[in-house]
C-alpha cells in the first residue's frame, strides 16, 4: 500500500506568471514515474500536497482537469516559505506531490442541473479545474447551462485569461468576468463580484452555485445568492485551514468534528452550518 | 485463554530475560520519575511504581520520528528512502489506563482509508503486557468514569494482575501467547481467578474520582457559544504540558531538516495549545486565543472524537491534571460542563 506521506517524484514541465504582479504562477508537473499519473487519478475540487524537500508542504488546489492527460497543475500564490522555494523553481527542476487529498466538487450532484460558478481572487484556481471537466466532449452534456461569474481586483491580476478568451467564445457558456477597477485597455465589466451576481441573478430552478473566494467576497456574495432563491444545500465552498499531514492524522484542521483535509474541503453551506463556526 | 503463575519476585528476570531477545520497553527510575525505556543489560526495571511520569505512547508515536530523507541534486532535492523501522517489541508493565490510550489512537492512525504506517508497524511489532492497579495510584484516577478500569486487560496482549504473592498472568490474545515460555511452567488455578476477581472489584471500587465524562457530549454538542468557555484558560500559560503528557493526544507538525546535501522530514509532536497551531500565512487563525484552543481540547476529547469514533479521547490517567503549572483540572472542566 502507499505511503501517504510520501510524495510522488514530478519535474516542473512548465511554469506560467499568471498575473501582472508575478506572485501568482501555474505550475505544471509531469510524473517522473509514467505509472504515477495512473495513482494521482483526481477529481476537481481535490487537492495536492506540493513538496519541496528541505523546504516543506503546502497544500494547494488542483488548477488542471482530469479531462487534461500526461500533467497536472497548480496555481500558486507565492506566501511563505514552502510557496516562496516554488516561484524559485526553474523548468526541469524535480521536487514531490502528494494526493490526491480530501473530498472533491460533488460531480454526482451537480449532474443534470444548472451549474452557477462563483470566484474571486486566487482561489478560482479549483473552479477552472471544474469548468473544464465540464466542458470537455461529452461531458458538456451531463450539465444544464454553465454560468461563470469570476472577478479580481484589477485586469492584471485574472488568472489563466488566455482560456477565459476560450470560453468566451463558446455558446454553451456563460461567462461573466469582472474587475473591481478596469483600466485603460480594459472593455468588460467592472464591479464587485457579488453586484455582478445580482445583475446576472442566475435563476434558482435546477440550479447549484458553487461559490470559492476571499472571504470578504463570500461574505457579500452568499446573501445574493439567498435571495436569489438557492438553498442551503444547493450552495457549496471549499475551505481551507492550515494543513500538514492532509490525511486527518495530524490534528490540525478540524472544523468541529470535521477535518477539513479529509472530510472537505469541499462543503456545502447545510452541512458548514452543522459544524462550529471555527474556520 | 492460558494463565499462569508467576512469583512476584521473578517478574523483573523475565523481563530481563526477554530483553536479552527482544527489545523491551519496561518503567525504570530515572532521577526523580519513573520513566518507560527500553531496557538495557545493565537496567533495572521497576515494576514497583505509580504509573510513569510521561505516557508509552511514544514507544508508537516517537516525540520524533524520521518520515523519509532526501539528497541534493543538481535538479534539487529528491527523496532517497524511506524510513520505517520497527524491532520485534515488549511493552513490558504498562497500565491498563495507557493500555486502553492504544485503543483509542489505533482509531485515528488505522483508519480504513489512510493508514499510518510509522504508527502501525510498531504497533504491529510490539506486544503489550499490562500490570493491573490493584491500588489506584493516585487520588487524580479517573479511568472509571472513561471506559476504564484499573483491572482491565483492553489494549493489553498479556494482562498481570497482583494477587498477593504472585502475579496472574492471563495471555489475552495470540501476540501474547507467543510469549508465554518467559512465564514458566505454573498453570493458574481457578482459586486464582476468583482472588483476581474479588481484586479487581475492589480496586473498581476505590477510584473515588468521578466525573460525569459521557454526560457531557450532548451538552457539548449545543454549547460551542457558551460564555463559560471564558472561565476556563484565563491563567492557562499555552505550554503545552498537558497534550504533551497525554496518552492520547496525537497532534504533530511536519518538518524539514537540511545538513549539507542531505535532509530528512520529520515529524515533532504539537499541541492545540500553541497559537502558531492553527495559523495560516495570511495571519488568520480560526482559533486566535486561547479560549478557542481550551476549548477545542475540551471538544475534541469529550465531543469530536465521539462523533468521529464513538469514543471518548481521554483515559482518565490524571497526568495533566498532576504536570499542569497552573492547576487547570480537566475534571473541575468536565464537572462544570455538565452544570451548563
Ligand atoms: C485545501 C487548500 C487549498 C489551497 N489552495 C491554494 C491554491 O490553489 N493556491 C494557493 O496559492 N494557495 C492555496 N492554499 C493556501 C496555501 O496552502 C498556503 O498559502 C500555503 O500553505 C502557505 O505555505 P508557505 O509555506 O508558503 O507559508 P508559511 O507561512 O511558511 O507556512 C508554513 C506551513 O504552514 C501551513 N500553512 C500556512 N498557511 C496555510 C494555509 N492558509 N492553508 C493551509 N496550510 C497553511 C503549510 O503547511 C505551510 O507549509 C490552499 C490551502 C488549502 C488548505
Ligand atoms: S486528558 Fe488528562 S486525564 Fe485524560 S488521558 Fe489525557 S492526560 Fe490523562
Ligand atoms: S498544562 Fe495547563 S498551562 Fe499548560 S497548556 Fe495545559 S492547561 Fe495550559
Ligand atoms: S492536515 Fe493533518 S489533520 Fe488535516
Amino acid at each position: 500500500m502507499q505511503n501517504p506521506y510520501i510524495p510522488y517524484p514530478v519535474i516542473v514541465d512548465k511554469i506560467i506568471t499568471e498575473v501582472d504582479t508575478k506572485d501568482i504562477k501555474t505550475f505544471r508537473f509531469k510524473f517522473v514515474n509514467p505509472e504515477d499519473e495512473q495513482k494521482y487519478a483526481y477529481i476537481p475540487g481535490q487537492f495536492g500536497e506540493l513538496s519541496i524537500y528541505g523546504k516543506g508542504e503546502s497544500p494547494i488546489g488542483i488548477a488542471s482537469s482530469p479531462t487534461q492527460k500526461g500533467y497536472v497543475e497548480f496555481t500558486v500564490q507565492k506566501a511563505g516559505v514552502v510557496t516562496s522555494a516554488l516561484h524559485e523553481m526553474e523548468e526541469g527542476m524535480m521536487m514531490g506531490i502528494r494526493g490526491p487529498l480530501g473530498n472533491s466538487w460533488p460531480l454526482e450532484f451537480l449532474e443534470g442541473k444548472n451549474i452557477v460558478i462563483v470566484g474571486g481572487g486566487f482561489a478560482f484556481t479549483t473552479l477552472r479545474s471544474l469548468i473544464n471537466y465540464m466542458i470537455y466532449g461529452d461531458n458538456r452534456k451531463r450539465f444544464g447551462n454553465i454560468t461563470v461569474i469570476y472577478g479580481a481586483r484589477n485586469p492584471g491580476l485574472l488568472l489563466y485569461k488566455d482560456e477565459l478568451i476560450e470560453w468566451q467564445k463558446r455558446d454553451d457558456l456563460n461567462i461573466n468576468v469582472t474587475v473591481d477597477k478596469g483600466d485603460a485597455t480594459w472593455k468588460g465589466r467592472e464591479g464587485f463580484v457579488p453586484a455582478v451576481c445580482k445583475e446576472v441573478a442566475p435563476s434558482k430552478e435546477n440550479a447549484v452555485a458553487v461559490i470559492c473566494g476571499p472571504p470578504v467576497m463570500i461574505r457579500f456574495t452568499l446573501p445574493v445568492f439567498f435571495e436569489l432563491g438557492f438553498s442551503k444545500e444547493n450552495i457549496i465552498t471549499s475551505l481551507e485551514m492550515r494543513m500538514k499531514c492532509g490525511i486527518g492524522k495530524c490534528g490540525r484542521c478540524n472544523v468541529g468534528s470535521k477535518y477539513v483535509c479529509k472530510d472537505g474541503p469541499v462543503f456545502t453551506l447545510a452541512e458548514l452550518d452543522k459544524l462550529t463556526p471555527e474556520y | 485463554m492460558e494463565k499462569r503463575l508467576i512469583k512476584k519476585d521473578a517478574l523483573a528476570g523475565i523481563a530481563k530475560k526477554m530483553a536479552g531477545d527482544l527489545l523491551v520497553w519496561a518503567p525504570v527510575k530515572k532521577e526523580d520519575n519513573v520513566l518507560f525505556a527500553p531496557l538495557g543489560s545493565g537496567d533495572e526495571p521497576f515494576f514497583a511504581y505509580l504509573n510513569s511520569k510521561n505516557a508509552p505512547k511514544n514507544v508508537f508515536f516517537p516525540h520524533t520520528e524520521t518520515l523519509m530523507k532526501f539528497t541534493r541534486t543538481p535538479k534539487g532535492m529528491v527523496f532517497s528512502s524511506e524510513t520505517n523501522q520497527a524491532a520485534q517489541s515488549v511493552l513490558f508493565g504498562v497500565r491498563p489506563c495507557d493500555a486502553h490510550s492504544f485503543v483509542l489512537l489505533d482509531k485515528l492512525f488505522d483508519q480504513e482509508k489512510y493508514k499510518d504506517g510509522y504508527y502501525i508497524e510498531k504497533r504491529k511489532s510490539t506486544t503489550v503486557i499490562s500490570l493491573a492497579c490493584v491500588k489506584p495510584p493516585y487520588a487524580t484516577c479517573f479511568c472509571t468514569s472513561v471506559d476504564g478500569e484499573p483491572v482491565s486487560a483492553e489494549g493489553a496482549d498479556i494482562l498481570l494482575t497482583d494477587i498477593g504473592g504472585d502475579y496472574l498472568a492471563e495471555f489475552i490474545t495470540e501476540k501474547g501467547e507467543k510469549l508465554a515460555k518467559y512465564f514458566g511452567e505454573t498453570k493458574a488455578d481457578a482459586a486464582a481467578d476468583t482472588k483476581k476477581s474479588e481484586i479487581a472489584t475492589k480496586a473498581k471500587e476505590s477510584i473515588a474520582s468521578k466525573i460525569p465524562a459521557h454526560e457531557i457530549k450532548p451538552i457539548l454538542d449545543v454549547n460551542f457559544d457558551n460564555p463559560f468557555w471564558n472561565t476556563i484558560h484565563g491563567k492557562c500559560l499555552a505550554c503545552g504540558t498537558c497534550t504533551y503528557m497525554c496518552p492520547t493526544c496525537h497532534c504533530f507538525d511536519i518538518s524539514d531538516e537540511v545538513k549539507g546535501s542531505d535532509g530528512v522530514r520529520i515529524r515533532s509532536w504539537d499541541s492545540c495549545m500553541f497559537p502558531l497551531f492553527t495559523k495560516e500565512t495570511s495571519g488568520h487563525n480560526p482559533r486566535s486565543s486561547q479560549k478557542e484552543r481550551w476549548r477545542q481540547r475540551a471538544m475534541h476529547k469529550f465531543k469530536y472524537y465521539v462523533d468521529m469514533f464513538n469514543a471518548i479521547a481521554c483515559v482518565g490517567c490524571g497526568r495533566c491534571v498532576m504536570s499542569c503549572p497552573v492547576n487547570i483540572d480537566i475534571r473541575k472542566v468536565v464537572e462544570d460542563i455538565s452544570k451548563l
